[in-house]
């Protein structure tokens, strides 16, 4: 009675977001986090609306990345933990899989959640809505990546104590080039400058990592757990 | 040797470095600080190691002898 | 054919090569060190934009280069020892970081120092630096992870992975960082412009690179020893190989 890969990979996605959905508030950590993030800015600089426009996209950006890679932790850790992990690297499907599964899943409740959070961010740090569309499928395609380069970073530091702050010492430098493009594209939008071209880029860099990751993350996580 | 009929600067005015004498010579004594950081750092590795591996050693040599040691009492225990 | 390859598997072959080369590297690096400091500093003509202050290149572009150059001779050693399991890739990998990541911050120091005759200020995020300062975080990250591990080999392989996914990113990194300078320049900026290199400025130039270069060669084969005998240390050639 086998499983073929696209049945095990809905299977453990549903398993995934079963899970996530059992603890609300562990899901909603992360959103209020990238709102107090975005709030810290203005406080700290105390800029008017019209001022904070020029700073908005990268404000939002970092925001984003920095929730982001809070959130990155739990993403093997808790079935590393007990055990599951192991259980499922040895289920037959090949960790690949449940890799891209997992990671998939653990974008949806993150990422896409701060996607969809971002009009109101927006709003709060003066983007015009009229840029809304671009900012939104810059932070999909950028959270996207950044998930994969958090499964990358999270196979490899699963199991160390204080595994946290190395993987963010991990993860950021290879983000900068998504908060560079990301960033990049949205505040073009603002200057009424097309925005393609690093839209583009931000997709062909998409399209790389979610290619190649998959393979670096299982390998990570073949390193750390045999 | 210089472009084109440059004169070879000595003395004072080579140490001046044409007014830039505190940006150059900073960077070229950091490089011989790095270069020198190197080598002594590289050296000490290599000889913390060597030592590491000489004691592990000496361990496995006084284990290899303590065993020997320790065969010998039941021979003497049966002369008495 | 490909015995010359697996003779770099074996630890007391890259061990006693490793102590022959050593000595002759720095022979060499000294000599072509010399070479480009004596012709850099005294002979070559000063620059007619930027004076004298050009001759900081002769030691800031050869660091740069040399940061790039062991970042990815670590990741070479690190795919050499995941793909065909040759553990003496570890070794070298390990030995790399360090070096590497001196010289990055080497670049990063002359480039400022540089910066402040040529900007008014000693950082302006010019892209060349800033490709160095992601650089510096990528090698710290690599030998983080490496040490974070209790155990070593597992570490050893973690920090192979992670150098194999960072030098991927190296390119896509440098060419972002490019972009955004040109989106962000403001005019009070001068682009960070390498003099124009007429020949007696390009030798020693030249000279300088291969000397790091060589210096890199001599200080890796004096890490590498001991990173060998870290990880060897039970083994019978050891005892021959420490007496010497």
């Amino acid at each position: 009675m086998s499983v073929g890969p696209c049945e095990a990979f809905a299977l453990v996605v549903r398993r995934e977001l079963r899970l996530s959905f059992r603890r609300p508030d562990q899901l909603l950590q992360p959103l209020v986090f990238f709102l107090i993030v975005t709030t810290l800015f203005p406080l700290g600089l105390s800029l008017q609306l019209s001022l904070l426009r020029d700073m908005a996209p990268g404000v939002l950006w970092v925001a984003a990345l920095l929730s982001s890679l809070l959130s990155l932790d739990s993403l093997f850790k808790s079935d590393a933990d007990d055990g599951t992990l192991e259980q499922l690297a040895l289920c037959g499907q090949g960790l690949t899989v449940i890799v891209v599964a997992k990671t998939f899943a653990h974008w949806l409740v993150t990422g896409l959640a701060l996607v969809l959070v971002s009009p109101v961010v927006g709003t709060a740090l003066g983007i015009p809505g009229s840029v809304f569309a671009t900012m939104m499928l810059s932070l999909g395609l950028g959270t996207l990546t950044l998930s994969w380069l958090g499964a990358i970073g999270a196979g490899l530091t699963v199991g160390l104590k204080r595994g946290n702050v190395l993987l963010s010492l991990i993860v950021l430098p290879l983000a900068m080039p998504l908060l560079i493009f990301g960033a990049g594209a949205t505040d073009r939008a603002i200057s009424g400058v097309s925005a393609a071209g690093a839209l583009y880029f931000l997709a062909a860099l998409c399209v790389f990592t979610c290619t190649l990751a998959p393979f670096a993350a299982t390998a990570a996580l073949h390193i750390t757990l045999e | 040797m210089g472009g084109g009929g440059n004169k070879i600067v000595t003395g004072a005015v080579f140490w001046s470095m044409g007014g830039y004498a505190r940006y150059v010579w900073p960077c070229f004594a950091f490089a011989g600080v790095i270069l020198g950081w190197n080598l002594w750092s590289a050296r000490r590795y290599r000889v913390a190691a060597q030592l590491r591996a000489r004691r592990a050693l000496e361990a496995a040599d006084a284990d290899t002898a303590a065993a020997t040691v320790v065969a010998i009492p039941s021979t003497v225990g049966e002369k008495a | 054919m490909w015995t010359w390859f697996y003779k770099l598997a074996s630890p007391p072959y890259v061990y006693g090569t490793a102590a022959a080369l050593a000595p002759w590297f720095l022979g060499l690096a000294a000599i072509a060190i010399g070479y480009g400091l004596v012709d850099g500093l005294v002979f070559a003509p000063p620059d007619y934009q930027q004076g004298d202050a050009f001759r900081i290149i002769y030691v800031h572009v050869p660091s740069a280069w040399l940061s790039l150059f062991a970042y990815v001779g670590m990741a070479v050693a690190a795919a050499i020892a995941l793909i065909w399991r040759i553990k003496m890739g570890y070794a070298v990998a390990a030995a790399s970081a360090p070096i590497g990541a001196s010289f990055t911050l080497l670049a990063l120091v002359t480039g400022s120092l540089w910066g402040r005759p040529m900007w008014g200020t000693f950082w302006a995020w010019d892209p060349r630096l800033t490709s160095e300062l992601i650089l510096l975080f990528l090698y710290v990250g690599v030998m983080s992870l490496r040490s974070a591990f209790e155990d070593p080999a597992r570490g050893d392989r973690a920090a192979a992975l992670l150098a194999l996914v960072g030098v991927v990113n190296v390119p896509i990194i440098h060419f972002s960082v490019v972009w955004w300078n040109s989106l962000h320049q403001g005019a009070t900026v001068a682009r960070f412009g390498k003099p124009t290199m007429a020949a007696s400025m390009l030798w020693p130039l030249l000279s300088m690179a291969l000397g790091f270069m060589l210096f890199y060669g001599a200080v890796l084969c004096m890490r590498l020893q001991g990173e060998v005998l870290n990880r060897e240390r039970q083994a019978k050639w050891v005892a021959e190989a420490i007496k010497s």
